[in-house]
């Protein structure tokens, strides 16, 4: 109980932190972090932060073996980054690792006079031809790209030996570049995949605009292919993260720059307790779909008292209809005062028992009718958050009037934008409980997580509630409800979270 | 339009010059990166005795970039679609600048001579090559016979 009480302490201060906007200023480097099922250390970093730490890497392994910069480069590019595993399947088998990384020919068996012949070959289509070729010239060496002779110094090769003049590689590079590709250039043979190292392409390309788009590519390349780097999704937003946690796990990332929230695993919006494939799955679900269910779903719903027509115009359940005074949920329509005093369960789909003897156009009904369940809570939420910013909004202007006519300093309201923070972050976490609830199996997990998922439900509307109508509530009740609704989402957080559950599926 | 490349003329004077068994590609009188390609049907193969009319052209960035190439006479091939387009990795990701017009024109004779049902283009076609290889033979003959044949159009 008392470490329970300690991680509560540690929240309360987060979300002071985060009022502050001060995520730097971390003074207090206490290890109950770790508790933190969300918890995840990493650094926002500028373009030029992660060029230099590639570069120490490339400079890492240069010391290590014998090899070009730029050959090192793709050795890290294929794979991941890893020095030491390069190092060490360097010392197993160091033609091997090149061969795979197909910096040097897969043929083993003599490399040197096949390619040779199969150049020979190529220039003899060439001279067969009974041109008046410059052929006069001895020492001139036909290219047969541009089937053009020229000194054999224009000439430039990789390590598979075939030989083609420098404009050819140029022209080669410049059509490679501008499709977008820069790591995965290959070199002009026919049927040879040996890649071309970046010092090449450097030194033959000479329109800036190349050069430029090349580096910026061959970048992307280098950092996707880095297992500790993401590029954070926020629009036009540079910064890259690097997990410092050694691990990849489907962690919530805040870019410090643009502020966009997001898994670091799959680079999606942040999606706990739904893991990654789950989430994509039924995105992928909700927009195939959405047409239906938006017209099921429809934006209104009508009073089950009085039937009147009502719009949903803020973020909480507990709907008080105005026409005949009546109590109700918005989720299930059912009283409110069964929600308040019983154990609230409007957030559990209630799968009918007997669905396998049905026909199977009962079945198709009732899994529409499943989804249809799911998928309106999560819709509901995520309009809900929505509804909420503007709650935000409304907060700040009675803040201000509040400040203007002396009652209180702007200080002494700050809870309240503490408390309608901390909401929408219950609540984003409560959206994304609907596309791990549907996707479950039944069974006593599912019965546990959707008690969870409900007991969350109930003490986000319970603090929805207490936030829109503030100047009515007590302080320290606010206070307590924040309490028990971010212990609610920690809790269920810290038994469905996505790395450690991941075997629930399927 | 901009002097044709060197490599461009050598092609087509070797073509001319030094002709492939069974591969015609003569260039356009308006165009020189235009070609008229006729490739005879190879033996023992349901295209045998035909002669297929083909265009291929020769973007601006040839030979960094693959010739466009297209069967114009009908055939029935797996790896053929009904608008021509063949489905062949050199002219593809496959692509490279040594390859020339001839080393393609080539290919496309081999992919006559062995279609590959697996990696096809035209489904239909590919679906019966794989579930009746008898009937579909017999369909590509009667396809070469009804419009690879005809001399006059040629």
């Amino acid at each position: 109980m008392s470490g329970d009480g300690e991680s509560d302490m540690e929240y309360s201060d987060n979300d002071y932190d985060d009022y502050y906007n001060s995520g730097d200023s971390d003074v207090d480097q206490i290890d109950p972090k770790k508790t933190d099922p969300e918890y995840f250390d990493y650094k926002c970093l500028l373009v030029e932060e992660v060029e230099k730490l590639l570069n120490e890497l490339v400079e890492k392994l240069n010391t290590r073996i014998e090899i070009t910069p730029s050959l090192a480069k793709v050795l890290l590019h294929e794979h991941g980054w890893d020095v030491e595993k390069i190092v060490s399947k360097y010392r197993e088998n160091s033609n091997g690792l090149l061969i795979t990384a197909r910096v040097k020919p897969p043929t083993n068996d003599q490399p040197t006079p096949s390619t040779s012949s199969s150049i020979a070959c190529s220039s003899s289509s060439w001279s067969t031809t009974n041109l008046p070729t410059t052929s006069s010239l001895s020492l001139h060496r036909l290219c047969p790209v541009c089937a053009t002779s020229h000194l054999p110094d224009k000439f430039e090769k990789l390590a598979c030996n075939h030989s083609f003049c420098k404009d050819c590689w140029a022209m080669h590079f410049e059509t490679q570049i501008f499709q977008g590709i820069t790591t995965q250039i290959g070199c002009m043979a026919t049927k040879c995949n040996v890649r071309v190292p970046e010092d090449l392409v450097l030194n033959l390309v000479t329109r800036s605009i190349m050069r430029e788009k090349y580096q910026q590519f061959a970048f992307r390349d280098y950092v996707k292919s880095h297992p500790e780097l993401r590029f954070c999704p926020g629009p036009n937003c540079n910064i890259i993260v690097r997990s410092t946690s050694c691990e990849v796990l489907p962690k919530r990332t805040i870019c410090e720059m643009c502020q966009t929230q997001f898994c670091f695993k799959c680079g999606m919006d942040y999606h706990a307790p739904t893991n990654c494939q789950i989430i994509r799955k039924w995105l992928t679900k909700c927009a195939d779909d959405s047409e239906t269910a938006n017209y099921i779903s429809a934006n209104t719903k009508d009073c089950p008292n009085c039937h009147i027509c009502i719009e949903k115009n803020g973020g909480c359940n507990h709907m008080h209809c105005f026409h005949c005074k009546h109590d109700f949920c918005w989720m299930c329509l059912g009283d409110w005062k069964n929600h308040g005093s019983e154990y609230y369960e409007c957030s559990r789909y209630k799968e009918n028992p007997n669905i396998a003897n049905e026909s199977i156009h009962a079945q198709a009904r009732e899994a529409l009718k499943k989804y249809l369940h799911y998928y309106e809570r999560w819709e509901n939420h995520s309009k809900s958050l929505q509804l909420e910013q503007q709650t935000l909004d409304r907060i700040k202007t009675r803040v201000n009037e509040k400040v203007m006519k002396a009652q209180g300093t702007w200080i002494d309201w700050q809870y309240l934008f503490n408390a309608a923070a901390l909401l929408a972050k219950c609540r984003y976490t409560l959206q994304y409980t609907y596309p791990y609830a549907y996707y479950m199996e039944p069974g006593s997990r599912k019965d546990l997580f959707e008690y969870q998922q409900a007991n969350l439900e109930a003490e986000i509307e319970n603090l929805s509630w207490k936030v829109e109508r503030a100047e009515t509530t007590d302080l320290g009740d606010l206070e307590n409800q924040m309490d028990v609704a971010e212990k609610r989402r920690t809790t269920l957080l810290k038994d469905f979270f996505p790395s450690t559950v991941s075997n629930t599926f399927t | 339009m901009a002097a044709l490349p060197r490599r461009i003329i050598k092609e087509a004077q070797r073509l001319q010059l030094e002709p492939v068994p069974g591969i015609s590609a003569v260039p356009d009188e308006q165009n020189a990166r235009y070609f008229h390609v006729i490739v005879t049907g190879p033996a023992d193969s349901p295209f045998e005795g035909g002669l297929f009319k083909l265009e291929l052209f020769l973007p601006e960035d040839y030979p960094m970039s693959a010739p466009k190439v297209r069967f114009i006479t009908k055939i029935y091939h797996p790896n053929i679609d009904r608008l021509g387009r063949i489905c062949l990795d050199i002219l593809k990701d496959k692509w490279s600048p040594a390859l020339q017009i001839r080393t393609v024109l080539l290919s496309i004779q081999a992919l006559l001579s062995a279609p590959n049902p697996d990696d096809p283009l035209a489904n239909d076609v590919a679906d019966l090559w794989k579930a009746n290889e008898a009937e579909a033979i017999r369909n590509a003959r009667e396809w070469t016979q009804r419009y690879a044949m005809d001399t006059t159009s040629m």
